[in-house]
């Protein structure tokens, strides 16, 4: 793997501690959109060689994870006036420990899983690393937004997973990750902004509510 | 020097035997008591210094006419590292004993004195032990004496719960000594430790995990290791403050002993028991300060120190046993000498913070750090020696607490170096910088809230220096303190022979510290040097200068009152903050301040709610047998169908 | 011990009083003020070490003689550090658990003799002192031991040395990390913005400023050059892995030794510009982030090639 691509893995565990450590929304938002036009570099950079597949996709990554949803969530941010702090359940030093011990066992068991891996033992510590951080952060935050946050880095990580058997799947796979996204992040989108019509809030622990 | 060891045994049984015989005049049983006591020390002291210069091992065997063979004791490298500091440590608390006692009742106090000179002969005995009868023995005796020392002040409510509690973990912990020589002692000539070693050592093998995780529950209640440290704290604070001295720095260390003659005997350990000691090593050493730092009780503070500095030992004989299971003789080498180094080290300076904390506690009336402030003016010579050993169970230099800390920095460093899963074990530096981090900011606290400042109560006010009994075994201690952490030389090559025993003898060749460590010295007195010049210097050039006026400015407010100071709970507040609910504080928040109460998360958390509840199921189940006389047959019948099953299943497999 | 690494020691122990004069001289112009002279403390510790010295009756010896001791600390730190990029005064394996000891030793000294005073104020930033050094020392614990793996020495002129040039072209991004990592410590031990504020005049919100009230006259002025000192050592140490100096020659790394000093102290500068301080209990926090980071750095060098 080149030094390059190597770089740019390291800088999608960075972006994931971010989402962990930070208390402002915006930053996580952020963190998300670099994640993305790093993922989009990363097919490119991974694997020798050009063809006019692999630029596509990652024009077409860069573009949607990087700058699309990035902005539709900050639009959703201003626009449903929600709060501008993440509404941890965990607190963000036991979030950042946690993140830790995640990110040593990724790397301590990437070595070990009997996968036919192409781009070696970091892809796959690194696509793990983001797929349970991403769940972390899907389950320890209790603001909506940062709960699509969460289910983007989760998408991120199987993307990458999706790059690790890239040669035998052509595409497929990362097509339909970009759908996925695409998808869930607007329902989330529709669903922040009508939460915040009907009841004032997008506190998702208020959503129980509906339930009784 | 056998017949030297057992003489000194003997004197120290006469020295705790004549506070008995001469109770009616207290001034002379005091005397002969504290001299009788330091010359056994002394010659218990003798056999265990010319064994760690080079002196030959000794066994000698008693023949008995009970079961388990012959009752061997016997001097290695690793029994005389403890001895000595059991006879350093013994014979500072016994001298401060002697004058801490003074006033009290007279047959009391002779009791006191006799079971600490019981304690001491015990303690001796667990050490150079070789068969695991008279180890039982000892270990038995040992842990009496401890329990009625602890009730010396069974008046109290609190000392009573404390002794009760210790009396049951101590017990457990030798049931789970006796299930473990029954374990290890299958197929063994006799229950001496030679033969349990050749059964270790014979190729059919033996029950191995099962004796190491005994050994781990044995010897880890003893020591204090969370999760076994529940009856710690309780039963150090309760106990007069020389036995606290006598438990915190050599009871508890007998369970690290048990560790490390366990681990010497199998020679082999596995890999998993290596981490589990290091795990269990950096939990108690994080969890240990942190709830150290939250206690209000200047010897419940100290306590849970204990928990924290067992933690740095185990973390050094973790790192020992990976290097061991790994293959890196160095890393094995160094990792249990750090341990065994800090065991020494730890016995002088807890030893002495207790006794000052007894001072204390005896001038001003009260242990509650917060009624306490300005001692530093009234008892200038006990807070000399208290901050000397604050700053070395700190870990500053040039102590002997940095010392030993230095020496397991090199085994995790070397770890790290190596080969494999063994190189991950360089985190643990983090949790070390972690453990001197916040034992600075405790003893920060400590020193800073009960010495400096101004008196915050009456009784503070009242305090005056103690006299020379309870100084000079303080001043000495000090000074052993100073002595290893200048001459780091001096020390660490004996605890690198008795690591010996342990990693195994051939284990010492990939060791060459002599270098570092002559320069390391150098360095540790050029900065003692360079500290005291550059203060004559400056005292000097400032001739003239100085001016002292009444009041510290505090903010530009005219009449500030000692309770304006700052207090131990508010200094503590922002570091333990961050802990959130593991650091067992519950703070109460008024319009006029902050309260917090400290509660043990083990003890008050766990063990105690679960014991409740298992006393109203059991109490609920005796209720319905006491009844009726059938359901009291059914529970008969039902067991012996039970057991019935078991035995049918098991001839069946 | 070689010339070079006494000329160096020289050069930092004259260069540290500008390093915070820079700091905030950069934040200023950043910020659009002009702000105090790059020299200033050079003419304020000249001007305190004519003045006499008050004490308040309720300070013991520990007071008077914490500022000088706590100086020498730092002195016998700088000798162990290998400033012209080489080696270093004095050292032996293992030597940065001394240098980190005697940093605490310092710290423990400041948090002592803010206590001894008996005033609340200084309570607080005593308190808060010891905060922010828990946490910071175990990260730079961690920095340590990651740059042992990094470059195979356990002593800190190796690992600061010509053993680093070579990590830095097999572990980048390791390294790039490491260096970030003490930058963040650098600001937190020397009590820069997102940490502490220096500028800032309540008392309140004060860490380090607030625990040293109480100090007048030539001993403030020992005070204030043993926290520039601080300052430079952090630099160097920061400089030393971001831009290492051993394949430089002896006299090329002392002239490169000031320029680098000053390069770290404009970026603590401009860091102090754009970042605003942090809420109290929001430190730790950035402290525990920055070891994560030196975590993820370690793990990467434990990474089997």
């Amino acid at each position: 793997m080149s030094r390059t691509a190597e770089l740019v893995l390291i800088l999608v565990v960075l972006a994931n501690f971010v989402v962990l450590g930070t208390a402002r929304l915006s930053s996580c938002v952020r963190a998300v959109a670099l994640q993305g036009v790093l993922l989009g570099l990363a097919p490119i950079l991974l694997f020798p060689g050009w063809s006019a597949h692999r630029v596509a996709l990652a024009v077409g990554t860069i573009v949607i994870k990087g700058l699309v949803v990035p902005r539709f969530l900050l639009w959703a941010i201003r626009e449903a006036a929600v709060r501008r702090e993440v509404e941890p359940r965990l607190g963000y030093l036991p979030s950042l420990l946690l993140g830790t011990v995640v990110l040593a066992l990724a790397f301590a068991l990437a070595e070990r899983w009997p996968l036919p891996v192409e781009g070696g033992g970091l892809l796959v510590a690194v696509a793990v690393t983001t797929v349970v951080h991403g769940l972390f952060v899907l389950t320890a935050r209790r603001n909506a937004v940062t709960q699509v946050v969460g289910y983007i880095m989760m998408e991120n990580g199987i993307y990458l997973f999706g790059l690790t058997q890239a040669e035998r799947v052509p595409f497929l796979v990362e097509l339909g990750v970009l759908l996925d996204v695409f998808v869930g992040v607007f329902i989330m989108g529709i669903v922040v902004f009508h939460i915040n019509r009907e009841f004032d809030s997008i506190d998702s622990t208020r959503l129980s509510e509906l339930a009784e | 020097m056998p017949a030297l060891f057992f003489a000194g045994l003997a004197i120290i049984a006469a020295g705790g035997l004549s506070a008995v015989l001469l109770r009616r005049r207290s001034g002379l049983a005091a005397g002969v008591f504290a001299t009788l006591i330091v010359a056994g020390c002394a010659m218990v002291a003798i056999p265990a210094v010319d064994m760690l210069t080079g002196g030959r091992a000794w066994e000698i065997s008693l023949a008995a006419r009970v079961p388990g063979g012959d009752w061997v004791i016997g001097m290695d490298q690793l029994s005389a590292f403890f001895l000595l500091a059991i006879a350093i440590v013994g014979a500072a608390a016994a001298v401060y004993g002697a004058g801490y006692l003074a006033g009290a009742h007279r047959g009391a106090v002779a009791f006191a004195h006799a079971a600490v000179a019981l304690l001491l002969v015990a303690l001796a005995l667990v050490v150079t032990a070789r068969a695991a009868v008279p180890f039982l023995i000892a270990w038995e005796v040992m842990a009496i004496a401890a329990f009625l020392l602890v009730m010396y002040e069974h008046e109290e409510d609190d000392t009573r719960r404390a002794g009760l509690i210790y009396l049951a973990a101590t017990h457990t912990a030798t049931l789970a000594l006796i299930a473990l020589f029954a374990t290890w002692g299958v197929g063994a000539r006799d229950l001496s430790f030679a033969s349990l070693a050749q059964v270790a050592a014979s190729p059919t093998g033996f029950g191995r995990n099962a004796v190491l995780l005994l050994a781990l529950l044995a010897f880890g209640l003893k020591a204090g290791v969370v999760p076994f440290h529940f009856w710690l704290p309780g039963a150090h604070a309760a106990a007069p403050s020389h036995v606290s001295a006598l438990m915190s720095g050599l009871v508890i260390k007998t369970g690290i002993y048990g560790l490390l003659r366990v681990a010497g005997l199998i020679g082999g350990v596995p890999e998993w028991y290596g981490w589990t000691l290091l795990g269990l090593g950096l939990l108690s050493g994080v969890l240990g300060v942190v709830w150290a730092l939250a206690q209000h009780d200047l010897k419940r503070l100290l306590a849970y120190h204990s928990v924290e500095n067992i933690g740095i030992i185990l973390i050094g004989m973790g790192v020992g046993t990976l290097g061991r299971a790994y293959g890196l003789p160095a890393v094995a080498t160094l990792g249990y000498a750090g341990a065994i180094l800090h065991v020494l080290n730890h016995a002088l300076f807890k030893g002495l913070l207790f006794l000052g904390a007894g001072s204390v506690a005896q001038a001003a009336g009260t242990r509650r750090m917060d009624a306490l402030g300005g001692l530093a003016r009234l008892m200038p010579v006990t807070w000399l020696a208290f901050l000397v050993a604050s700053a070395a169970i700190v870990g500053l230099p040039p102590l002997n607490g940095f010392v030993s800390e230095w020496t397991i920095v090199q085994a995790l460093l070397r770890a790290g170096l190596g080969e494999g899963a063994i190189r991950a074990a360089i985190f643990a530096v983090a949790g070390l910088g972690l453990m001197g981090g916040l034992a600075l900011a405790c003893f920060a606290k400590v020193n800073g809230v009960v010495f400096l400042g101004r008196p915050r109560t009456r009784g503070a006010e009242a305090a005056r220096e103690s006299g020379p009994f309870l100084l000079g075994p303080m001043l000495a201690l000090a000074l052993a303190c100073v002595l290893i952490g200048l001459l780091p030389a001096l020390m660490v090559p004996p605890a690198i022979a008795a690591a010996g025993v342990v990693a195994g003898p051939s284990a010492l060749g990939g060791v060459d510290l002599s270098w570092d460590l002559v320069r390391f010295s150098r360095l540790a007195v050029l900065l003692t040097l360079a500290l005291t010049l550059a203060w004559l210097t400056w005292r000097r050039l400032m001739r003239g200068r100085w001016r002292t006026v009444a009041h510290t400015w505090n903010g530009a407010y005219p009449l500030p009152t000692p309770r304006m100071q700052y207090t131990a709970s508010s200094f503590a507040a922002p570091v333990l903050e961050p802990f959130g609910a593991i650091a067992g504080l519950r703070a109460e928040r008024t319009e006029a301040g902050l309260e917090t109460h400290p509660f043990d998360p083990g003890l008050d958390g766990v063990l105690l709610p679960a014991w409740w509840r298992m006393r109203a199921v059991t109490a609920s189940l005796r209720s319905a047998q006491m009844s009726r006389l059938h359901v009291s047959l059914l529970f008969v019948l039902a067991t012996v169908i039970a057991l019935l099953c078991y035995l049918a299943l098991r001839a069946n497999w | 011990m070689t010339w070079s690494s006494v000329a160096a020691l020289g050069v930092v122990l004259l260069v540290a009083p500008a390093l915070p004069g820079v700091a905030t001289r950069t934040r200023s112009f950043l910020t659009g003020r002009r702000g105090p002279p790059a020299l200033q403390l050079y003419f304020e510790l000249a001007k305190l070490l004519r003045k006499r010295v008050v004490y308040g009756a309720t300070t013991t010896w520990l007071f008077r003689i914490a500022p000088v001791s706590g100086l020498v600390a730092a002195l016998l730190a700088a000798c162990l550090l290998p400033l012209d990029g080489r080696g270093a005064i004095a050292g032996f394996a293992g030597d940065f658990v001394l240098f980190a000891g005697l940093l605490a030793l310092g710290r423990f000294l400041v948090i002592l003799a803010a206590l001894d005073t008996g005033s609340s104020l200084e309570g607080v930033g005593a308190s808060r002192e010891a905060m922010v050094g828990a946490f910071a020392e175990t990260a730079l614990f961690l920095v340590f031991a990651a740059l042992v793996l990094a470059t195979g020495r356990t002593t800190l002129s190796g690992m600061l040395g010509s053993p680093l040039v070579a990590a830095w072209s097999a572990s980048l991004p390791s390294l790039a990390m490491l260096g970030l990592g003490l930058f963040v410590l650098l600001l937190a031990e020397a009590s820069r913005v997102p940490v502490d504020d220096p500028a800032t005049h309540l008392e309140l919100t004060m860490i380090h400023e607030v625990a040293i009230l109480d100090y007048s006259g030539p001993d403030l002025a020992l005070v204030l050059y043993g926290s520039s000192l601080k300052f430079a050592l952090f630099t160097a140490l920061a400089a030393g892995v971001l831009g290492p100096r051993a394949a430089l020659g002896p006299a090329a790394a002392l002239a490169v030794l000031p320029a680098e000093l000053l390069l770290v102290a404009v970026a603590v500068g401009a860091v102090e510009a754009v970042t605003a301080r942090l809420r109290l209990n929001r430190i730790p926090q950035l402290l525990v982030a920055t070891s994560a980071l030196v975590v993820f750095a370690t793990i990467l060098l434990l990474r089997p090639a």
